[in-house]
Order: structure tokens, then C-alpha cells, then sequence
């Protein structure tokens, strides 16, 4: 390996290509039109429940906001009327002013961060049931729950829309009429010109900037995409890395990734940066504006202790749209991320048309099932015919891509067939209420996700109500019992992100408990021991015989290892099921 | 691996020096834009109080008034471009912070190399090198320039209030100093007490992303309904103990707001009640006064200024240490690694061993990863003629990746030792080494990227011609036509997905592309169905022909591979191989 290469799998074919589009679901964004306002009318209705905390919020920034403009202008009208003998602002007043600007505040502070609070909780709740009542909630599935984490990062980036976009935008807002009234007395002319410079710097700057950067955070996401997959490339293929002696070409190109990604930061911070100056060169013109009319050049002149107030007030009004151009440019992104958030979880159910009825008995019968994923790809079942009874113990085996997983999607009816019919005791299992059918069916496969959180609150996903000592039995059939016992918080130990903390065959063991716990007659296995070594497999697999008397159990997998005991076994090929020896 | 609270407090002070060399422009920007809107204050408080003057007589001499005007819009435009030099200068030093502790953390991840795979999760590693480094970017564009710029320019504020008004200065020195203070004060508590509670605030972040992720298996066993509202409540319980902390902490910010009112009011108060008890409104003292009175009240906001940016970037700061808790490990590990390769006994002579065919000998070779569970491989000796196939048969966990990997020199023995063609496998350039091997493991690592470049990997020169025909001896040929674009077809994360047999096809490929004369074969058909495992086990004895293959299975089909067996268990050789003593004696 002598040569300089020119191309490693790391480099990027063609950025923006079919392989940038393929990346993620960053894609189907560029798909939406626009950054339309739907999906923040949406965000915006979650929260109407909220609406009085939200309101209340603005208004004590808007009144912190006034006292503001009070405490600067009546300083700079005390000192410019002593000066000509006038005493405009009394000293008691000036001193009420500044407590109670530093009190408002105070209470904006708290009463805002209460209010996004609670916003983000009803967010992220209702994130949650709109993803887990679609048909979205069988994502997990089929997507990867990597997506589904950029989805999470989605529902974050809304976590600025009420504090940082709204609020300065109301403030902004209030400060057009402050500014008119205490620039009337400067004229007509005086007061447009001064109105419309703020308006450019406050409104028109920002709105621009958020035009320009809506495109640039997709690209930026994409570019961080671009570099995460790099890196975990390298991380994951060290082997591969080190037996070729590839270091320096990936870590040349994980770095081209790298350089790649801060030329688009960079480009967006210079954008901002142009625009933040335009929006402050506004702001110092609207002031020359003032100062002008002071001294009586370009408009007539303004009385000097008008002007020293209107002077302040500006300087105020100012600072409070100076964050605007850079809440602008999170607007852009915001939106996008509300328009993802908004089209995801979209309830794709269709409306209970079919009455609803209960299954007679626990047999599953599939009848002439043809079913398809989209009308664009091949069949995956075409005339399936099967018929499992209770208590039967039967295995479904197949190359990986001959449906056996759609098979499972099908019986949890999360997916429906094209033609024929899946029932359960009789009756198609679309018209068996969900959570009768979730209570008939407990599932576990590769898939089948161990939450970060105790080995208690992972069991107790498969059954509420259950005592210690049920948890201990399920544990014990699953053959982990006396690991867990052995563990110092026993049941109260924690199992990290994604079982991390235990080894897959024992986590593996655990989701068994976990489905073992659970009340339902009927148990798919889909794929159960994906990942684990042959050893561990075949153990596990043992245990298997030993569980579930009295239950069906179904076995998906691509493969026997011989020591699972079964009753049937067919193969699926063809899109159909030959029986095969039992 | 503990790590000490001074090795993250000297981490920590090396990334600020490191980072304040390259903030220097953003303190240069925003010194001298400081310096520029002392000079506008000075403009807008000569205008104003020349009008003031004026207001009686209602004179007004605009070639007074005119050089104000002009130098304060002159200093507006500096000052805006001062303003976003000083933002792009502050970006480039976050890109070049981050740029050079990622390289730092890639670097030691390939000097670690495949041993990391065994300590830590891929996962966290890449957390790590992108989304915490990531998160250092407020750290060097934000706080490093924040802490200086918060010190340097109230002071010179500070110092032209002083030459104007002195009275003015000692009341801002007064309430400047009262900002720390203020801060220590409400501020220590708060600390410790919001550090819990932005701990709390990323665990429930953390748990939300969690049942996300899982959000298909709390459908299944029905529990949404439930979830959805234990969610509701732990975020409900967060929000309440995060404002209890809440109250506390902006105390401190509210002190700042204090102090810059009681500034504010207790300038426009003082003077003014001096220029009152001065009587005369235009006398000559009355009229210096007013300009300098004015000029400290509109430098208040600058002298705060600073002192809010340095607040604010705080939280930034208190990134470096979470990164140095996980940062500095890493680093370690990669010293270790880096520590012992000069320990390994010096090669005699470096060589490259030019050979079409290698034979492999283990010498009384022993390891184990870690001496408190005993040895992982004990007392090995075997040796493999050249051109030549040993199967190497065990459970799993019996050591034979290990012994692989020691042939890839991924990890060396702790005693006893290896040779190829006779020459110690130490003296052999890492590079000679890469290049007489070839690797095929349990699950082939398919990189982001087409289907062509995967292969290319093995050779990136390699010609068309040679690609081809690995692709068809790989039989990679006969699923091209199913893919959407053919060899061209991106596979990988977010590419198209490959089944396992066919991936396991791309790893051959790739190996018959890089025609190494030593094939190592650990466990390849492990994950595959029987039919796949046949069809792959035939193109890997096509591969086999005429090389050194050492292939280490448990499986029975894979013991159809002609060619020697010896078994491997607990670390020991058992059975018909024999040692290398036997077998040369």
C-alpha cells in the first residue's frame, strides 16, 4: 500500500448527490416547500393549554421591558434638565424606577422559565402519544433508532422558540410605540425616519437572516451527519482499519469530513455576522437621526431635553433587538425542525371504521395473505395460509428478506395485509381493540428495547402490577435470577443505555423476563438471539423449552441451532410457508 | 481508570492557554470597539450638552456640532466592523480549538486501535469525538474571550469616566466590584445546586430520547398511555425543583441589574443635585459638567456590558470539565499503548519479509487481557507450513480471536513469541505486516460509501480489471444486479442494507483484492444461515488456494475446509496439532 489514494469509502461522492439525500431524513425536508408555517402552528397549539403562564410571561418581560425605557430616559431627562434648571424626574422617582425595573426583571426571569418549562413538558408528552398512536409507533421496527434520535433533537430545538425568538420579538414590538410617542415631539419626518430604521434593524434584518439561514442549518445538520458516520465508521472499523493499514486515509478523510462541516459554520457565522452589523449600523443611523435633529441639521430641531429622553429610549430599544438577528437565525431552523416534528407523528389510522369485536380463543390463522410494504416493491407474502394453535410451540424459518419480521409487524397488525385476512380467535386483528390485542400478543425480538433504567422498571413494562416475588420468578425461568440476585442493588440496579451495563445474552435474558412477566398467551420471538454468540445462543435457547408451558410460542429466525423442542417448523420461501418436520 | 481532579483542573488550564493564544483577535476587536464607543459617548454627551447650553440663547453653531456628527458616524461604522470581525475571529477560534482537540482524540482512538473495541461502547467513542467537542465550541470562541474582554474593557471605561468625571467612575468602581461579589455570594450555592440540577435536566433528556428509542416495545406491551404520563410527571417534578435552584441563581443575575441601576441613578442624582447647587444652568462650570455627566451615563451600559457576556458564557465553561472526565481516559489509554511499543524488545533488524508464502510458527506464546481472570491464551505453540490451511476449532471464548489478533499485531504476547518465515514477528514493519495479511472477521465493517469503494478499501490503486474479477471470484457479482445502483450502490449507515451473507461476501472481496499471501479467518460464518454459510465457505476455498490460512470456527460446516485441526479450549491446544516442538522435531 504504497500508492496515495485518491478515494476511500470515507471521502464524500458527490456532496448534495443521491448519497447526501440517502444520508437521512434531512432529505425530506428539502421535500417540504418551504418553512411554511404549519408546523409551528402546530407547536403553538400544543401549547394553548399553557396559554395563560405563556401570556403572562410576556407580559412581565413587556412591563420589565417599559420600565426599562423609563428608568434610562428619565436619568438622561434629569441630567439634561438640571442642566437648564428644570427638574423633571424627581430623585424619588428615579430611584422607584430603578428598583422596579431590577424587580421586573427579576420576576421575568422567573415567570418566562416556568412557562418554557412547562411548555417543553407538554412538548415532549405529547410528542410522545401522537408518536405512539400513529401507525408511527411500530417505527421502531423498521426505522432505526437513530433517526428517531435526530427526531428527539428535532423536539429540543423548539426549546428556543417561546424564550429566545418569541419573547424578544414581542419586546421588539412594544418598542415601535415607545419609540413614536417619545419621538413625537420631534416632528413627523423625525419620527418615520427613526421608525423605519429600528424596523429595518429590528424586524427586516432578522427576517432576512432567517431566510438565509434555514438552508444553511439543513446543511449544517447534514454535514454533522456526514461527520458522525465517519466517525463511528472509524471507531466501529478499527479492525478493518488496522489489518489494512488504512489509519492515515480515514483519518484524512474523517478530517476533510470535519474541515468540511466548519467551512459551513463558518460561512453561517459571516452571514450572521454581516447581518447583526447591518441590523447595529441601523441602529446608529436611527441615533445620528437624533443628533442631527439636535443640532437643527437635515430635520428641525428637536428640544434638547425631548431629545435626551428620546435619545435613551433609543439606546434602550436597542439593546432589546440586538438578540433578534441571531433569534432570526434560529427561527429558520426552528421552523424546519417544527415542520419534521409536526410531520412525523402524523395519525395515519384510518378512523375505526370496522367493528370492533373480541377474539373467541387464542388461534392465529393467516388466510391467503398478499401484503406489500409500498406499491412500488415486490410482494413479500402472496397467498401465505397458516394456522397456529393454542398451546403450540412452532417455528417459522427463512433466509433473511423472506418476511419474517413482517410476518410479526402483521400479527401485531402494524402493518395491514393487501389481501386475505389475519385473525386471532376468529377475528381480523384490525378489529380487535389495541389494548386487547397488546394484552393477547407479547413480543420479543433483537429489537425489543432495554430502557435505561432499573431491572425493576424494565419488568415492570411487561406487567404494572407485579410483586417482587413475580418478578423474581420470571427472572428465575428466564436463568438470570442469580445474576441479578448476585448484583448489589439486586433488582434496583441499573441497567444503563440499552442494557450497556450487562452483557447482550444477559440482557437478552432480561427482555425474556420482561415478556415472560407479561400475562399475554401468545409470545413471538423474532429473531431473539440475533447477536449472540453460539454458546449463549444455545443456552439461551434451552431456556426457551423450559418457559411458556400452556402459552404459544412462535420461533422467528433464519436458522435451528437443534436444541429447541417444537411442534411445527415451516419454511418461509416464495412469499408462502412450506410446512417442514416437526 | 480513576482520573484526579488536578489531572482535569491541568487539562483544563492547558485548553484555556491554548485557546486564549487564538482568541487573540477577538480581544483586539473587541478592545478597540470598546475604545470606539467611549469616543461616540463622548460625541453624543458634546452634542447634547452644547444644545443644552444653547437652549436659552437658541444658537447653535453647526461648525461645533459638525465634527461630532462625523466622527460619531465614522466610529458607528468601525465599530460595526470591529463587531463582526470580532465575531468571525471568535468563530475561528472555536473551529480551531475543537479542529485540534478532535485530531488529538481521532489520533489516540487509531493509536489505541481494535483493543478500544473491547473497553468501550462505538457509541460512546463517537459521542466523544463529535457531540462533546462539539459542545467546546462556546468554551474557546465564547468564554475565553468573555473572561478577558470582562476585565479589560470596564477598566477602560472605567479610566475615561475617571479622566472626565471622577466622581462618576468611583460610583461605577463601586458597583462593578459589587458584580462579583454579588455573584460569590449567590452564586457558590446556586452553583453547586444548578450542577445537580443540570445533571437532573440532561437525565430526563437523556430518558426522553430513551422511550423514543424503545417506543415500539412500550406500544407493544400497551404501556403508551402509562408512559406518557410517568413522563409527564418526571418532567413535572424536574420543573419545580429546577425554580426552587432558579430563585436562587438569578439572584445573582439580579444583582448585576442592581448594580447597574443604583449606577444609572446614582450618577443622573449626584450631578445633578452639584449642578442644582451650582444655581447658574450656563455657567462655565455648569456646562463642563453637563457633557461629562453625560458621558458617564451613556458609558454605563458599556461598562456592564462585558460583565452580562461573561455571565452568560459561564454555563460554557463548565464544559471543559465534563470533556476532561472523558477526554482525558482516552488520552491515557493511547499513551499506555504508545508507552509499550518502545518496551517491545528493539528489533534486531527491521524487515519487510518479501514472500508469496508465509509459514507461521506460535512459540510457547501466552496472554491474557486482564491477570485477574487468568490467562486467555497459555503456553500456544503450533506452526503452519506455508500455503497450508489450520483449522483452529473451540468454543467461544476459548482464545482464538485473541490468537488471531496477535497475528495482526493488534496485540502482543506477554511472553513466548511469533514468526513468520522464521523472523520474529516484532522485527516485521507494521506496514510489511498489513501487507502479507489478509482479514476476515465474524461481521465485516461495511464503511458509509458506495458498494465499489468498500471494496476498494483492501487497494484503493487497484484497476478496474482487478476489482472486477475479486468481485466475481467473491461472487459479489451475483447480487449487483438487485442493488438500485449496481457496484455504485451506497451502502453502510444510511445506505442501503446488505444482508449478512452478502456483507460477508464484500469482506472476501475485499481480501481476494488484496492477494495477501497469510489468510486469517476468525469465526466468518458464525451469523449465517446453513445455505449462505455453504455458498460462502466455497468462495473462501477458492481464496485459500495457494496461501497460509489459519481459520478459527466452532463451525461444523467450516470443518469441511481441508487442511489440519487442531482445538482450542481455555487457552490451551488439545488434540492432533501437536506443538510446534513436535512437529519440528
Amino acid at each position: 500500500m504504497n500508492t496515495v489514494p485518491d478515494r476511500t469509502p470515507l471521502d464524500a461522492p458527490g456532496r448534495g448527490g443521491p448519497r447526501a439525500a440517502q444520508l437521512d431524513l434531512l432529505s425530506e425536508e428539502e421535500a417540504l416547500p418551504s418553512a411554511g408555517l404549519h408546523g409551528l402552528r402546530q407547536v403553538l397549539g400544543v401549547w394553548r393549554g399553557r396559554a395563560g403562564i405563556l401570556a403572562a410571561g410576556v407580559l412581565v418581560s413587556v412591563l420589565a421591558l417599559l420600565a426599562a425605557f423609563a428608568l434610562l430616559g428619565a436619568t438622561g431627562v434629569r441630567l439634561a434638565g438640571t442642566a437648564t434648571g428644570v427638574l423633571l424626574a424627581s430623585a424619588l422617582m428615579l430611584r422607584l424606577l430603578g428598583a422596579g425595573r431590577v424587580m421586573l426583571r427579576y420576576a421575568e426571569r422567573l415567570v418566562t422559565h416556568d412557562a418554557t418549562f412547562r411548555a417543553l413538558a407538554d412538548l415532549r408528552v405529547w410528542f410522545f402519544r401522537r408518536l405512539s398512536g400513529s401507525a408511527a409507533g411500530g417505527l421502531g421496527l423498521r426505522r432505526s433508532g437513530d433517526m428517531l434520535a435526530r427526531l428527539v433533537g428535532d423536539v429540543e430545538a423548539l426549546d428556543g422558540l417561546y424564550l429566545r425568538i418569541l419573547l424578544p420579538a414581542v419586546g421588539a414590538l412594544l418598542c415601535l410605540p415607545v419609540l413614536f410617542f417619545s419621538l413625537r415631539p420631534g416632528g413627523l419626518w423625525l419620527t418615520i425616519v427613526v421608525l423605519l430604521l429600528f424596523a429595518s434593524g429590528a424586524f427586516l434584518v432578522p427576517i432576512a437572516a432567517s431566510r438565509l439561514s434555514g438552508g444553511d442549518a439543513s446543511l449544517l445538520a447534514r454535514r454533522a451527519a456526514w461527520l458522525r458516520v465517519g466517525v463511528l465508521d472509524m471507531v466501529s472499523g478499527l479492525r478493518e482499519i488496522r489489518a489494512f493499514r488504512a489509519e492515515d486515509r480515514v483519518l484524512e478523510a474523517v478530517l476533510g469530513r470535519e474541515s468540511a462541516l466548519y467551512q459551513a459554520q463558518l460561512g453561517l457565522t459571516r452571514r450572521i455576522a454581516v447581518a447583526a452589523g447591518l441590523s447595529f449600523l441601523f441602529g446608529q443611523l436611527a441615533v445620528l437621526a437624533i443628533l442631527a435633529a439636535i443640532a437643527g441639521m437635515v430635520f428641525a430641531r428637536l428640544d434638547p431635553i425631548a431629545a435626551a429622553f428620546a435619545l435613551f429610549v433609543l439606546l434602550a430599544a436597542f439593546e432589546a433587538a440586538a438578540g433578534l438577528t441571531r433569534a432570526g437565525a434560529l427561527a429558520g431552523h426552528v421552523a424546519h425542525a417544527a415542520d419534521r416534528v409536526a410531520a412525523v407523528g402524523a395519525p395515519s389510522k384510518p378512523a375505526a371504521s370496522a367493528p370492533r369485536a373480541m377474539p373467541a380463543n387464542d388461534t392465529l390463522r393467516f388466510r391467503a395473505v398478499a401484503f406489500r410494504w409500498s406499491p412500488d416493491r415486490p410482494l413479500v407474502f402472496d397467498g401465505l395460509n397458516l394456522e397456529i394453535q393454542p398451546g403450540m410451540r412452532v417455528a417459522l424459518l427463512g433466509p433473511s428478506g423472506s418476511g419474517k419480521s413482517t410476518l410479526a409487524s402483521l400479527l401485531l397488525a402494524l402493518a395491514e395485509p393487501e389481501a386475505g385476512e389475519v385473525s386471532l380467535g376468529g377475528v381480523p386483528v384490525g378489529r380487535i381493540d389495541e389494548p386487547v390485542l397488546r394484552a393477547r400478543i407479547a413480543w420479543l425480538s433483537q429489537a425489543t428495547h432495554l430502557f435505561d433504567d432499573s431491572i425493576r422498571a424494565n419488568l415492570l413494562l411487561g406487567r404494572p402490577d407485579a410483586d417482587d416475588a413475580a418478578l423474581w420468578r420470571a427472572l428465575d425461568d428466564a436463568a438470570i435470577g442469580d445474576m441479578v440476585r448476585e448484583l448489589p442493588d439486586g433488582l434496583d440496579s441499573w441497567l444503563g443505555e440499552g442494557g450497556a451495563r450487562v452483557s447482550g445474552g444477559q440482557g437478552r435474558r432480561i427482555a425474556l423476563a420482561r415478556t415472560l412477566l407479561s400475562r399475554a398467551p401468545i409470545l413471538i420471538l423474532d429473531e431473539p438471539c440475533a447477536g449472540l454468540d453460539a454458546q449463549t445462543e444455545q443456552e439461551f435457547l434451552r431456556t426457551l423449552n423450559e418457559v411458556g408451558e400452556g402459552r404459544t410460542v412462535i420461533l422467528i429466525a433464519h436458522r435451528l441451532t437443534g436444541v429447541e423442542q417444537l411442534d411445527r417448523i415451516w419454511r418461509l420461501s416464495g412469499g408462502q410457508a412450506a410446512a417442514a418436520a416437526a | 481508570m480513576t482520573i484526579d481532579r488536578a489531572a482535569i483542573r491541568g487539562w483544563s488550564a492547558r485548553q484555556n492557554r491554548l485557546g486564549r493564544r487564538r482568541a487573540l483577535p477577538v480581544l483586539v476587536c473587541g478592545t478597540l470597539s470598546g475604545v470606539a464607543a467611549v469616543g461616540q459617548a463622548w460625541c453624543m454627551a458634546g452634542i447634547l450638552a452644547h444644545a443644552l447650553a444653547a437652549g436659552r440663547s437658541g444658537m447653535l453653531d453647526p461648525r461645533v456640532l459638525t465634527p461630532p456628527l462625523l466622527l460619531f458616524a465614522f466610529l458607528a461604522v468601525t465599530r460595526a466592523v470591529l463587531q463582526g470581525a470580532g465575531e468571525v475571529a471568535a468563530a475561528s477560534a472555536g473551529v480551531a480549538g475543537r479542529r485540534r482537540l478532535r485530531a488529538e482524540v481521532l489520533q489516540a482512538v487509531l493509536r489505541t486501535g481494535p483493543r478500544l473495541l473491547r473497553q468501550r461502547h462505538t457509541g460512546e467513542v463517537a459521542a466523544l469525538a463529535v457531540d462533546r467537542i462539539e459542545a467546546l465550541d462556546g468554551f474557546f470562541s465564547r468564554w475565553i474571550p468573555a473572561a478577558t474582554l470582562a476585565m479589560v474593557v470596564p477598566a477602560l471605561v472605567l479610566f475615561a469616566v475617571a479622566v472626565a468625571q471622577p466622581r462618576a467612575a468611583l460610583i461605577l468602581l463601586l458597583c462593578g466590584v459589587s458584580v462579583p461579589v454579588a455573584q460569590a455570594l449567590f452564586g457558590i450555592g446556586a452553583a453547586v445546586a444548578s450542577r445537580r440540577q443540570f445533571l437532573a435536566l440532561s437525565r430526563l433528556q437523556v430518558r426522553f430520547l430513551d422511550r423514543i428509542r424503545g417506543i415500539a416495545t412500550i406500544v407493544l406491551f400497551g404501556q403508551a398511555d402509562a408512559e406518557a404520563e410517568r413522563l409527564r410527571i418526571a418532567a413535572d417534578e424536574l420543573r419545580r425543583r429546577t425554580m426552587q435552584v432558579l430563585r436562587v441563581a438569578f439572584l445573582s443575575s439580579a444583582a448585576l441589574d442592581l448594580a447597574m441601576a443604583t449606577a444609572l441613578v446614582a450618577i443622573a442624582l449626584m450631578d445633578g443635585r452639584s449642578l442644582l447647587a451650582g444655581g447658574a444652568t450656563s455657567s462655565w462650570v455648569g456646562g463642563l459638567l453637563v457633557p461629562r455627566s453625560l458621558f458617564a451615563l451613556l458609558l454605563v451600559p458599556e461598562f456592564f456590558a462585558p460583565l452580562r457576556a461573561f455571565a452568560l458564557a459561564y454555563q460554557d465553561r463548565m464544559q471543559v470539565s465534563g470533556a476532561a472526565e472523558q477526554v482525558l481516559p482516552l488520552l491515557g489509554e493511547a499513551g499506555e499503548q504508545a508507552a509499550e511499543a518502545p518496551a517491545a524488545p528493539a528489533a534486531p533488524a527491521v524487515r519487510t519479509v518479501v514472500a508469496y508464502s508465509v509459514s507461521v510458527a506460535f512459540e510457547g506464546v501466552s496472554f491474557s487481557w486482564d491477570p485477574a481472570r487468568g490467562r486467555t491464551l497459555d503456553d500456544v505453540s503450533f506452526r503452519i507450513p506455508a500455503q497450508e490451511t489450520l483449522v483452529l476449532a473451540g468454543p467461544s471464548g476459548s482464545g482464538k480471536s485473541t490468537l488471531i489478533e496477535m497475528l495482526l499485531g493488534f496485540v502482543r504476547p506477554d511472553s513466548g513469541r511469533i514468526t513468520l518465515n522464521g523472523a520474529d514477528l516484532d522485527s516485521i514493519v507494521p506496514a510489511a505486516l498489513a501487507q502479507m495479511t489478509s482479514w476476515i472477521g465474524q461481521k465485516p465493517v461495511l464503511f458509509a460509501g458506495t458498494l465499489r469503494d468498500n471494496v476498494l478499501f483492501a487497494r484503493p490503486d487497484a484497476t478496474e480489471a482487478e476489482l472486477r474479477s475479486a468481485l466475481r471470484a467473491a461472487a459479489v457479482e451475483s447480487f449487483l444486479d438487485v442493488l438500485p445502483a449496481g457496484i455504485d450502490t451506497v451502502i453502510g449507515e444510511g445506505g442501503f442494507g446488505l444482508s449478512g451473507g452478502q456483507a460477508q461476501r464484500v469482506a472476501v472481496a475485499r481480501a481476494f483484492l488484496k492477494n495477501a499471501p497469510l489468510l486469517l479467518l476468525d469465526e466468518p460464518t458464525a451469523h449465517l444461515d446453513p445455505g449462505t454459510e455453504r455458498e460462502i465457505l466455497d468462495s473462501m476455498r477458492r481464496l485459500a488456494v495457494g496461501r497460509t490460512v489459519l481459520l478459527a470456527t466452532h463451525s461444523v460446516a467450516a470443518h469441511s475446509f481441508s487442511g489440519r485441526r487442531v482445538d482450542l479450549n481455555q487457552g490451551r491446544l488439545l488434540g492432533r496439532g501437536g506443538s510446534a516442538r513436535e512437529m519440528t522435531a
